[in-house]
């Protein structure tokens, strides 16, 4: 490499050459040969049994979670649920519920200073004021000196709902005529499309194009522990919330967007958190407890039911997922056009980021050189979709993989064999034409085949049945 | 308002609360004693799990009164000052918790089923541990280690 250079270098002695010549790094070589250090002589750690730090507590249950802290004089806070998918407010009547003993405050939607917050897309209210998107939506909240009154005190709590008719069908809220979740915006909040190759080229080449629709359900993160936040003022006007929050630098931010106070008057806590699976990620009914808290001078937690951690949480987006892939007769992938619809539920929470991971992993660890990907993500009148663990990389994991096994029965090579034909190796272009590093596919399945004893049940032919 | 007093981890305790508090509330709010969690409220998860006169119970089931003059046991009752149970111990060994909520609940069941069966087979510790749901561990360390427990007890 060193001659290379210096004879480069010599042909251009010409100095008005060479000044024309784009000045760039001289090529110099490194040393290429890096010395990697054997991590257990590293440090002594590596290879150690290690003991998790906090079991201890956790097996003594001496572990404080959100819902085992009681201060002295706190309140106990409940949400009242709208209960219908989509409705216009015409009124809510608090007066009963204010006047039950024990109650010492009520908020409504009216209440909050700055009515929305989100992650990506404000478009979530703290409670309801004027419209319901979903059964979830608080409308208004109760503080009271136990539990079981602030429950009853709920149920007196008069909602009067003009009911509208409610967008359930994710397919219905993608096209253009049906009525806006929340109009006037569209349904179609997130849009996201990825190609590679010619499409149509790579379709003409196919001897055999295989198309096929995957559906997944909405799935709820189910933790443990249900969400809990404990809200309290200190004389000086400062806000502490301890709150089972994953992310507490953006739960610092919506509180302070939504009750219109900067966020240097904030403390977020976060304590142990009882298994998170991505539905703690944003904050719930925060700034409604730290309300009723300034209402009433005392501490105030609420912690949900667990009926309210399947409909008023986020949950995992259901995907409707068309594939169409076009394949050679023996067994190489040409063409594929993949066709994702999110359902979003009633707000955007983290579907942006979902629909971006789902789109670019749909073609699937396969080398798929002519490739269309499209996704959309379309507000429903449901229960709102956001984080869960693998951010929609499941959902697309489900079809692609249900989709090869199909198609390798119906072009009878063995569904192994399929795959290696078509899997992602050292260097290869990712669906966005990153390269890649590292890849390990093939080796992954080989071995797991050997450890479990596949083998193939029809004999790889390469003249299929529709040969 | 009702008195209930019953004896708790080995101490009498006496509290007045509603009629309709049930025992977890009672452990929790009266006692201090949190090491009983509230998971889902209608027995399905296990979270609560206490035993009351040798018998395990979901406490968000039973009512405070229910338990009057009886023996409650909670997680809080299994340590002495200084040596941790022996399922405490080797729960700690073996990392069987993770975010550590069913923890508690586990750790009584398993208490239950080594009294009752010293010697379990992994189907009779599966059985044992059928009322506990843990969403972060998949329960195969919590297996293992009432098995480790059961082989030093044999021994």
């Amino acid at each position: 490499m060193a001659t290379d250079t210096k004879t480069k270098t010599t042909a251009l002695v010409d100095a008005e050459q060479l000044l024309r010549v784009p000045s760039a790094a001289p090529l110099v070589p490194f040393p290429v040969d890096v010395q990697v250090p054997d991590a257990a002589r590293q440090t002594p750690a590596v290879g150690q049994r290690a003991t998790r730090p906090d079991c201890r507590l956790h097996g003594l249950g001496q572990t404080k979670y959100i819902d085992d802290m009681y201060l002295p004089g706190m309140l106990f806070a409940k949400i009242k649920r709208a209960g219908v998918a989509s409705a216009r407010i015409i009124s809510v009547d608090t007066s009963e519920a204010e006047m039950t003993p024990g109650v010492m405050a009520v908020v409504t939607g009216k209440d909050i200073p700055c009515n929305s917050f989100g992650p990506s897309l404000k478009d979530q209210p703290v409670l309801a004021d004027e419209r319901v998107f979903y059964a979830g939506d608080g409308v208004a909240a109760v503080a009271a000196v136990t539990e079981q009154i602030a429950a009853d005190a709920i149920e007196k709590i008069k909602v009067e709902y003009e009911e509208l008719t409610p967008v359930l069908d994710p397919l219905e809220s993608l096209k253009l005529e049906t009525p806006g979740v929340h109009a006037p915006s569209a349904n179609i909040y997130g849009h996201k499309i990825i190609k590679k190759g010619d499409i149509e080229k790579g379709f003409a080449a196919s001897d055999h194009i295989f198309e096929a629709s995957f559906r997944t359900q909405m799935v709820e993160h189910v933790p443990l522990e249900p969400h809990s936040s404990l809200a309290q003022w200190d004389a000086n006007g400062r806000l502490t919330v301890h709150s089972t929050l994953g992310r507490i630098t953006l739960g610092r931010a919506d509180i302070a967007r939504t009750l219109g106070i900067p966020m240097s008057r904030i403390r977020v806590v976060a304590t142990v958190v009882g298994g998170n699976f991505g539905g703690k990620n944003e904050i719930t009914t925060e700034p409604v407890i730290a309300l009723l808290s300034k209402k009433t001078g005392r501490p105030v937690k609420c912690t949900f039911t667990r009926p309210e951690e399947f409909y008023a949480s986020t949950t995992r987006h259901p995907l409707i997922m068309d594939y169409k892939t076009g394949v050679t007769k023996d067994g190489k992938i040409l063409a594929r056009k993949i066709r994702l619809v999110l359902d979003g539920g009633a707000y955007c929470s983290w579907s942006e980021t979902t629909l971006g991971k789902a789109c670019i992993l749909s073609a699937g660890p396969y080398q798929i050189d002519n490739l269309v990907a499209e996704a959309f993500v379309v507000y429903t009148n449901k229960t709102m979709t956001g984080a869960m663990r693998g951010f929609g990389a499941p959902q697309v994991c489900f079809a692609y993989e249900s989709h090869m096994d199909d198609m390798a029965k119906a072009l009878n090579i063995d569904p192994l064999e399929f795959r290696l034909k078509n899997v992602l190796s050292e260097g290869s272009l990712s669906p966005t034409s990153q390269t890649l590093h590292s890849v390990v596919v093939r080796e992954s399945l080989l071995q797991a085949a050997q450890r479990f004893g596949w083998k193939p049940k029809t004999a790889p032919e390469a003249e299929g049945a529709f040969a | 308002m009702v008195t209930v007093s019953m004896n708790v981890n080995g101490e009498k305790r006496t509290a007045s609360v509603a009629p309709e508090t049930t025992l977890l509330k009672l452990l929790r709010e009266s006692f201090n004693l949190t090491g009983a969690k509230l998971g889902c409220d209608v027995g399905d998860c296990g979270a609560c799990t206490v035993i009351v006169d040798g018998k395990l119970v979901n406490s968000c089931l039973m009512l405070a009164p229910q338990a009057e003059g009886r023996e409650v046991l909670t997680i809080e009752g299994l340590a002495t000052q200084d040596r941790l149970h022996p399922i405490q111990k080797v729960f700690e060994d073996k990392g069987s918790l993770q975010c550590g909520f069913c923890g508690p609940g586990v750790i009584m069941s398993a208490k239950a089923l080594l009294d009752q069966n010293p010697n379990p087979s992994v189907q009779e510790i599966r059985d044992g541990l059928a009322g506990n749901l843990c969403r972060c561990t998949g329960y195969s360390k919590m297996i293992e280690a009432i098995q480790t427990i059961a082989r030093e007890r044999t021994a």
